[in-house]
């Protein structure tokens, strides 16, 4: 555990859970659910496509990884929005939203995991 | 702006001591950390929400700081994608079930305190 490793984490952070703040305010359960996919998608992209790389110093894949795309999504409001539809007996929204974060959050997963095989193919 | 990023940089930092300090103990291939991780945070938002003590900073910032939806799904992947697929199943399952009901049980706890 490095200091500069946290410090990069708290830095990026700020800006992840600030965009996510603004974005959700801005379209709410949609907002939540487009920054979950994106940030799936990003994160996968960069996991296979740069953090294994032995160049790229490990306070950037810390930070980009856990503490910008980390904190610019988020389980926990993911939950308790699902909870609150649940709650209101409205279950098509319920399932719906259930079903594209859950197929949508693994799909974005290999459709990055996809670019970034693609991309190290064409840079060999 | 201020407030849930600083709530977001702690989150973000308690989540990356917690994972660092859980995968140096853990002998297992399994992601303990995000899962204690998501479920915790689960619980404490729906908690905070119950009972009105949540804010910017507590809720949408260190709470969403804490907790991550993608990091999440990468390990179902990277279980998935090493040939443990019963285990990426099983990680899936009890964290969306788990999470759901532990928000449910923070909101209700948190409503009658």
């Amino acid at each position: 555990m490095k200091l500069t490793n946290l410090l990069s984490v708290a830095f990026f952070a700020f800006i992840g859970g600030n965009l996510r703040y603004l974005i959700g305010q801005a379209l709410g359960l949609v907002g939540t659910l487009s920054v979950n996919l994106g940030g799936c998608f990003l994160l996968s992209f960069l996991t296979y496509y740069l953090f294994d790389r032995r160049h790229v110093p490990s306070w950037l894949t810390t930070g980009l990884g856990t503490g910008l795309i980390g904190a610019f999504t988020t389980f926990s409001t993911f939950s308790l929005e699902l909870s609150k539809l649940l709650l209101a007996h409205a279950w098509g929204a319920a399932s719906a939203y259930f079903l594209l974060s859950s197929v949508g959050g693994l799909t974005s997963v290999w459709l990055g995991y996809l670019l970034a095989q693609r991309l190290r193919g064409l840079n060999r | 702006m201020m407030l849930v990023g600083t709530g977001a940089a702690l989150g973000a930092c308690l989540r990356y001591l917690v994972t660092t300090l859980i995968k140096r103990h853990s002998h297992f291939n399994f992601p303990w950390a995000t899962l204690l991780i998501n479920l915790s945070g689960a619980f404490c938002l729906g908690f905070l929400t119950g009972s009105q003590m949540v804010n910017p900073f507590l809720g949408a910032g260190f709470m969403g700081g804490f907790t991550t939806f993608s990091t999440f799904n990468t390990e179902v992947f990277a279980l998935g994608d090493g040939g443990l697929k019963t285990l990426a199943v099983l990680y899936l399952v009890i964290s969306y079930l788990g999470g759901l009901a532990l928000a449910l049980a923070g909101l209700f706890l948190g409503k009658t305190c």
